[in-house]
């Protein structure tokens, strides 16, 4: 068997990286990797070559071997008419792409979650500060489980009356309006909303809904109403305790680690 | 066998108090009252009930219907609604007046033509009365389309068209006494009427001056009822009528609106 | 090894008879009602059906189509005749795919399929007819369906306007019928006809086989009629008959002769009526009748598949692909003089379909929208811009009177940007209602003065304000066959400060809102987008057709070149 030249093998190197970076790492193990990091990857992996041919001349000189007698040897003529014409053609595609690209509009929104305010209000009335303040049905989980079932059962109604129209009949933010909001309404299934966050965060979201958002870390597309204008203070609280109830996700509290 | 006599007559209470509410939320029409049985055959020397049905109170004046569509046919003259029509001396149209607790007597009379027409897009007459089993022709004299939509909830609902150029259109007889039911026309909403499924022939509807008549009524004391769509029924305190053989009773009633 | 394939064998066999049951469960009826059934149903379904099944749950209340009353046994989707009741697979059916075009969500993700089964089994003993069922209810068979074809389509287009679908369904199946505004279902509520071009909102699906069971079994509860037989068109004649009595009915005036041969027919189609009325009320029939029947309802099932195959033909195979979040709206460089409404240059690309949804965070809200979507396209050249806007509302509504408030409804389109274009990706739009503390620039639309757009400028509902300065656009709008079209035209630059000055390559935000004034529309009740993006495509640069082959030309020039050194150094 001939062995392989030292330039076959780095070439099947670098082609062999890109392949592994583009298709089996993005997308295979973890989500797709950009474009962008792939470069520098490829960079570092361009360089290492350049890094090892250049030790010794000799390997330098074998390297470019099979490049100088493409060049001139009569005995690769055809590889040499056949690359003549690839790469210009290559080219040619390529500027051509990247001019005739259409423009693509500005990036969504970051979705990361807003911060509230220091202070819980409902309507005007100071209810505490966002870190005290706890869900004042929360206590009867323990000390009366029968009037706890009951606040999750108003809770259930408020929610069904109210919310599932975008957070859906399952709480997964796939509602009947859900598909066509920009950002996608709350799936509180998902193990990374309910825990994460205080009830107060979530009396807060409720009750200002969109237009309550900070004008920091803006702009903010969501269609969550103002809830205040619409439920009351014990609503909002038992809609809250119908949403760990049902998804089974208890709500952060005071205490543990931020 | 006591309890299963008291348990029987629960559960009947429960269902006359589910099916109130019920029609309580829907403003469901009053249903008429039908024996548990029937047997029919020859009445001989039987007596009749007559009387006229007045209304009382204030006389509502007639809504003008409005015609949306097919005005060549429907809106060559105007036409009224059809729930209240008083005659001169405040007499009651289209009021079911009926026995409520006979269990033998004659036979229907097999000659007469069941039929409902739709003319100038009003159906005809208002209040039918329909032998269970028998069939109903419906007649389309208007040469538009129509469709019968008859609301039944004990026997099959029917919906059905009925192109324009279809003179008759015989019903299949149902299965079991019911109604007053409601009968639509989807085409044009405005169209109203009403048929009750009757299991035996002493059911009268009152004409234009407000009278009825019920024949061949085997001699006896009998509970009876009326029904009209706007005035609703006496089955919850019928009058009481005693017929004597060959004699004839009259018994006048006063309806007012629900 | 040998024992190592055993292993693999037995895992394989595992996996297979694994999976049956689940096969062996889709096959099977429901079993029996449970309290596993009741635990399920009052854990998803009661808030809209209610703990009795009678469609009153808590949430009944703002929707349309109002959640099914199971109590009446009326199920819309069905595979059976009609009058009959469901089959258990059509309950499980709907259960696991939900129902378009309503609120109704598939739970084939959210419940597995015994618990669905359980579901199907607690729902029927919602209504009495269930159990009082001797046989199994008789089906629809679709075993003789014909293939769409054109010359199909074209018998089945005679039927839709001879039966009278035209009468809700409209002239090209919109639902702008003249009977649509006053339909109410079995329980009184308002209910639209389906606009039959949009087969996604088939509650029942828009495969032909779907339409097809919708014509034969009714859906029930609904002003839908049934054609399941005797009360079709010419029931008992064949197609040659049926067409020569058309003929004849369609004359103003028939002769002697005609009258009589007209006169044989109808007693043909008596006798067929006749025979299946016998059937319907549950008589025996002999062999006679059954083959009269047999006959009828070949020519029945025959000319449904024909109609099925029509209403097939009125839908796009697949729902337009809707705008989401990021999607943007390209306005296309023409140079010279824009196109106007009508002309042909509009038909050449695909618009863009921005779906609508009610407006629920500011009273009064809108739960129950009519219209679906409005599709855009767009064109300009040096100095103006040209949009047309189609969107479908089932009524043509200028001035109704509102009911309950008096005020006056009527039908209307809204456009919104930004009033300064947001510099940057995080730099904040306005308030995507309206705008905020962030003003936008609007043009509203009314359908009672379709030459006419109003220029405003709002800072949210309550703060909306007439420009000073209109005129800048020219307008056209029109509405036939249950469809608004509109088209709007306007200058890039204008002299008015509050307006949106348009720049080619410059991103836009853009949203719409829309009223349909017979379903209550007013005010914040309506139906409406959040943020898109609108963007007047620049010309694609004339660079791509010099750089690029200077670039090849170049490195061509490079490869001799580098060739050329090598060649010297080696001799």
């Amino acid at each position: 068997m001939k062995r392989l030249s030292l330039f076959t093998i780095c070439l099947i190197i670098l082609v062999g990286s890109w392949l592994v970076l583009r298709f089996g790492i993005g997308g295979v193990v973890s989500v797709p990797i950009p474009a962008s990091v792939i470069a520098m990857y490829m960079g570092l992996i361009i360089i290492a070559i350049l890094v090892h041919i250049s030790v010794e001349d000799s390997l330098f000189q074998e390297f470019l071997r099979p490049i100088r007698e493409t060049l001139v040897d009569d005995r690769r003529r055809i590889r040499r008419r056949v690359i003549a014409v690839l790469i210009p053609l290559f080219l040619l595609g390529y500027t051509y792409s990247i001019i005739a690209q259409r423009a693509s509009p500005p990036g969504s929104p970051r979705d990361a979650h807003p911060s509230p305010p220091l202070e819980l209000t409902y309507k005007d009335e100071v209810i505490g500060t966002m870190q005290d303040v706890v869900n004042p049905f929360r206590h009867y989980e323990k000390d009366d489980p029968e009037a706890f079932k009951a606040h999750v059962e108003n809770g259930r109604r408020v929610y069904y009356q109210n919310c599932f129209y975008c957070h859906g009949d399952h709480l997964d933010g796939q509602g009947h309006f859900a598909p066509y909001l920009q950002p996608l309404p709350a799936n509180f299934q998902d193990p990374g909303i309910i825990p994460n966050f205080q009830e107060s965060f979530f009396f807060w979201r409720i009750s200002k809904g969109g237009p309550g958002l900070p004008a920091a870390g803006a702009p903010w597309d969501s269609a969550m109403p103002i809830w205040e204008d619409y439920l009351t203070q014990d609503e909002i609280w038992d809609v809250i305790l119908f949403l760990s109830d049902y998804t089974g996700y208890q709500p952060r509290t005071f205490g543990e680690a931020h | 066998m006591k309890i299963y006599l008291f348990a029987g007559l629960a559960l009947l209470l429960a269902c006359c108090y589910v099916g109130g509410a019920f029609a309580a939320d829907s403003a469901e029409t009053e249903s008429l009252v039908f024996p548990e049985s029937y047997s029919a055959g020859g009445v001989s020397n039987g007596g009749t009930i007559s009387g006229v049905v007045k209304f009382e109170g204030d006389v509502p004046e007639m809504k003008m219907l409005e015609i949306t569509k097919d005005q060549a046919v429907c809106g060559a003259a105007e036409k009224y609604d059809e729930s209240v029509v008083v005659g001169e001396g405040n007499v009651l149209k289209n009021t079911i007046v009926y026995l409520i607790d006979i269990s033998q007597g004659k036979d229907f009379d097999k000659a007469t033509k069941l039929e409902m027409d739709q003319k100038g897009c009003q159906f005809s007459p208002h209040v039918q009365i329909v032998p269970v089993g028998a069939r109903l022709t419906m007649l389309n004299t208007d040469k538009v389309n129509h469709n019968v939509h008859i609301f039944s909830s004990v026997n099959k609902p029917v919906n059905k068209q009925q192109t324009k150029n279809r003179r008759k259109m015989p019903l299949a007889g149902v299965k079991k006494a019911e109604g007053p039911v409601s009968v639509k026309c989807d085409i044009h909403g405005w169209m109203s009427a009403w048929i009750a499924y009757v299991p035996h022939p002493y059911f009268a509807v009152t004409n234009e001056k407000g009278e009825f008549t019920l024949e061949d009524v085997p001699a006896g004391t009998y509970k009876l009822g009326y029904w009209h769509e706007a005035c609703g029924s006496n089955s919850a305190s019928p009058a009481s009528v005693t017929v004597e053989a060959g004699g004839t009773v009259t018994q006048d009633f006063a309806l007012k609106l629900k | 090894m040998k024992n190592r394939n055993i292993a693999f064998l037995m895992l394989i066999i595992g996996i297979v008879v694994g999976s049956l049951p689940s096969v062996v469960t889709d096959a099977q009826d429901a079993p029996e009602a449970s309290e596993r059934g009741k635990e399920v149903y009052e854990e998803s379904c009661a808030h809209c059906h209610g703990t009795e099944g009678r469609g009153d749950g808590s949430a009944a209340e703002n929707l349309l189509p109002r959640p099914r009353d199971f109590t009446r046994g009326l199920y819309k989707i069905r595979s059976t005749e009609a009058g009959e009741l469901p089959t258990d697979q059509d309950l499980y059916d709907i259960i696991t795919e939900g129902m378009p075009g309503s609120s109704m969500p598939g739970w084939e993700t959210s419940l597995n399929a015994d618990d669905r089964w359980e579901l199907v089994a607690y729902i029927k003993t919602f209504h009495e007819g269930f159990k009082e069922r001797e046989a199994s209810p008789r089906e629809i068979t679709l075993a003789d369906k014909i293939s769409y074809s054109e010359e199909s389509v074209e018998i089945g287009k005679g039927l839709y306007t001879d039966l009278g679908c035209i009468e809700c369904h409209g002239n090209i199946g919109r639902g702008d019928g003249t009977s649509a505004p006053t339909l109410t279902d079995e329980w009184g509520f308002q209910t639209w006809p389906a606009n039959l071009t949009q087969g996604w909102n088939y509650r029942g699906g828009f495969d032909t086989e779907d339409i097809f069971k919708r014509f034969i079994g009714g859906i029930a509860g609904s002003p839908m009629p049934a054609f399941e037989g005797d009360s079709f068109l010419h029931f008992g004649l064949t197609s040659e008959e049926s067409k020569r009595l058309t003929e004849l009915e369609n004359k103003d005036e028939m002769t002697e002769a005609e009258e009589e041969e007209s006169g044989l027919f109808y007693e043909k189609m008596d006798a067929a009526v006749d025979v299946a009325l016998n059937r319907t009320e549950g008589m025996e029939l002999s062999t006679d009748e059954q083959q009269t029947y047999d006959d009828a309802m070949k020519v029945v099932y025959e000319k449904s598949w024909h109609l099925a195959n029509y209403v097939k033909s009125l839908m796009p195979e697949e729902r337009p692909e809707p705008a989401i979040g990021n999607s943007v709206l390209r306005s296309q460089y023409v140079q010279g003089a824009l196109p106007t409404i009508d002309d042909t240059a509009w038909e050449t690309f695909e618009a863009r379909y921005f779906p609508l949804v009610g407006q629920v965070v500011i009273e009064p809200r809108q739960f129950n929208p009519t219209i679906d979507a409005v599709n855009v396209k767009s064109f300009y050249n040096d100095t103006e811009v040209a949009f047309l806007f189609t969107w479908d509302d089932r009524t043509h509504t200028v001035d109704e009177t509102d009911e309950e408030t008096g005020e006056t409804l009527e039908d209307a389109l809204a456009i919104q940007f930004p009033v300064k274009v947001p510099q940057g990706p995080t730099a904040p739009k306005p308030y995507f209602l309206y705008g905020g503390r962030l003003p936008v620039y609007l043009w509203h639309w009314k359908a009672s003065a379709p030459e006419q757009v109003t220029e405003l400028t709002a800072k949210g509902v309550d703060n909306v304000q007439v420009q000073e300065v209109q005129g800048d656009l020219q307008v056209t709008g029109t509405y036939t066959d249950g469809r608004y079209k509109l088209w709007v035209k306007r200058v890039l630059k204008t002299n008015d400060k509050k307006d949106l000055q348009l720049d080619p390559g410059v991103f836009v935000p853009i949203a719409f809102s829309a009223w349909d004034g017979s379903n209550g529309d007013i005010g914040t009740k309506r139906v409406m987008t959040s943020w898109y993006t609108f963007v007047l495509e620049p010309m694609p640069s004339s660079r791509r057709f010099v750089y690029p082959p200077l670039i090849a030309i170049l490195s061509l020039g490079l490869l001799v070149g580098l060739r050329a050194v090598v060649q010297r150094r080696n001799s």
